[in-house]
């Protein structure tokens, strides 16, 4: 299929979407389901009221924080288990389960650890993150060629000269892969959590869905479908612009 | 699991041991409210197991996750089926599949409230929803990845309609199919958790809420236990399943 007639399809899909979702938003009305252009002309009045991009901004700042400890963890962690077999049996039980661990269930016990402020929001988003990190890290490590690491050691290059020369460009393009995935669960935890102690992003849901009308609803999940969309696929621009070795690596932890 | 094998199994007897050892010297240190040492975990689990709260409670909780997740299923593999079989079509709903991914789940809480009330038809609503994209996914990815000879090999012996679909598309697409029931089911689980905490709080999340709102953590950790390992046990139910079903893809999974 040449790449306009994908893109043609892709519009069309999206318009039929956009228009069945109009059609049934006008059968069932604003309070049930609101149609398109109902969420489009209120989407100003949503952002006014519920100040929503203040409060994505807040929250996403504090995603952040959470995010970025994660993924570090997650990649020292994974690359040390990859790389040694005793770490690797001796952690291996508590990360798997720790990666089916529902972060929903923790959010009442993290509340009573670390209270209802930053540290809570950072604690979660950070159990989140980090597994999926760590998970995909791990999988890359030990699928890097033991040839590699070889032709290193023959060339005599040092230890450290092998981990920053040969064995990261091996991992980036799975460091990447685990941070984008670790993004999406970010996110999802970061909702979680705040719409439990209702403030923030995950606030203005909560406060939007007690609504009659489901206009401000919609809108809101719309704009974080769209944040989602753009970072995620700016992680994978910036992946192929950072690395011309760069490719999708489909060998993600299930 | 091929790689389980390499690893010393020895070490996680060692590993399970060595944590609760160092969980139990960390919670010492601190006050009993904010996080329990596992002695009291394990003390409070069997108490909730034996005046039989705990079996109740996730008997209750299974029902709602089942009926989510089979109807995920139902749905799922059969639409997963058809538009992997069509080009076109699946081109043209990939962006719209990967933009409502993007949603996270919990966000449309508000949404099932307005549809489906706070009760048994909400919880199963928020299942189907946070598993049914996880297994179309997967099932697309499997109907779309099947061998191109395969196919031509079935036109030229005849076999087409029905028969095509059962004697070449499914079982190709079947180790895929696999992966999707098998994240798919580890997310209901996550679901299950989350919808009672979320909804009107029942069964295992009202213990779990109970038992942090009087800063029983040692509750707390026993229920977020029982949850982990529950869904650790799913799928791992569901591994055994694929390896007994389509033994034919032994061990070539991610």
């Amino acid at each position: 299929m040449s790449r306009g007639r994908a893109w043609a399809l892709r519009l069309a899909g999206i318009a039929i979407f956009v228009l069945v979702w109009e059609i049934v938003g006008r059968i069932f009305g604003d309070a049930l389901f609101a149609p398109f252009s109902a969420v489009v002309v209120g989407f100003p009045a949503t952002v006014r009221d519920y100040k929503l991009f203040t409060e994505l901004a807040g929250s996403f700042q504090q995603l952040l924080f959470g995010y970025l400890l994660g993924c570090a963890a997650g990649i020292v962690l994974g690359i040390m288990m990859g790389r040694s077999a005793l770490l690797d049996g001796l952690l291996q039980p508590w990360v798997s389960m720790m990666f089916v661990t529902s972060i929903a269930s923790l959010v009442p016990l993290f509340i009573i650890t670390f209270g209802f402020g930053l540290a809570f929001r950072v604690a979660i988003v950070f159990m989140a993150a980090v597994w999926y990190v760590l998970l995909v890290t791990y999988h890359g490590t030990r699928s890097v060629s033991p040839e590699l690491l070889q032709t290193a050691r023959a060339f005599e290059s040092s230890r450290m000269q092998t981990f920053f020369k040969v064995l990261l460009p091996a991992l980036y393009p799975y460091i990447l892969a685990g941070m984008r995935i670790g993004l999406a669960h970010a996110i999802r935890a970061m909702v979680i959590a705040e719409m439990y102690v209702i403030v923030g992003f995950g606030g203005v849901v909560y406060n939007a869905g007690v609504e009659i009308s489901t206009v401000s609803l919609i809108g809101a999940l719309l704009t974080i479908m769209v944040v989602g969309v753009v970072l995620t696929e700016l992680l994978k621009w910036f992946g192929r612009r950072t690395a011309p070795w760069y490719e999708e690596r489909q060998q993600l932890p299930n | 699991m091929r790689a389980s094998l390499n690893r010393p199994l020895v070490l996680y007897p060692i590993s399970i041991v060595l944590g609760l050892c160092l969980w139990e010297a960390i919670a010492r240190t601190l006050p009993k409210a904010l996080f329990a040492p596992p002695s009291a975990v394990l003390g409070r689990l069997a108490a909730m197991t034996a005046d039989g709260s705990l079996p109740t409670a996730l008997f209750g909780a299974v029902q709602h996750m089942l009926v989510g997740y089979l109807l995920a299923v139902l749905v799922a593999i059969p639409v997963g089926i058809v538009v992997g079989r069509n080009v076109a079509v699946a081109t043209a709903v990939e962006p719209i599949l990967n933009a409502l991914y993007a949603i996270p789940p919990v966000a449309l809480v508000p949404f099932f409230v307005i549809w489906f009330g706070l009760y048994f038809e909400a919880r199963v609503a928020l299942v189907f929803a946070m598993c049914f994209f996880e297994i179309l996914i997967n099932v697309l990815q499997g109907v779309r990845n099947i061998n191109r000879g395969l196919l031509d090999a079935a036109r030229s012996l005849d076999v087409t309609g029905l028969a095509l679909y059962r004697k070449v598309v499914i079982p190709a697409a079947s180790p895929f199919i696999f992966t999707g029931l098998r994240v798919g089911i580890g997310r209901a689980v996550n679901a299950m958790i989350t919808a009672e905490l979320f909804f009107s709080a029942v069964n295992l999340g009202q213990m779990l809420k109970n038992s942090s709102n009087a800063f029983d953590t040692a509750s707390a950790f026993a229920v977020i236990l029982v949850v982990s390992l529950f869904g650790l046990a799913c799928q791992e139910g569901m591994r055994l399943t694929e390896r007994l079903v389509i033994p034919w893809h032994h061990g070539s999974e991610a």
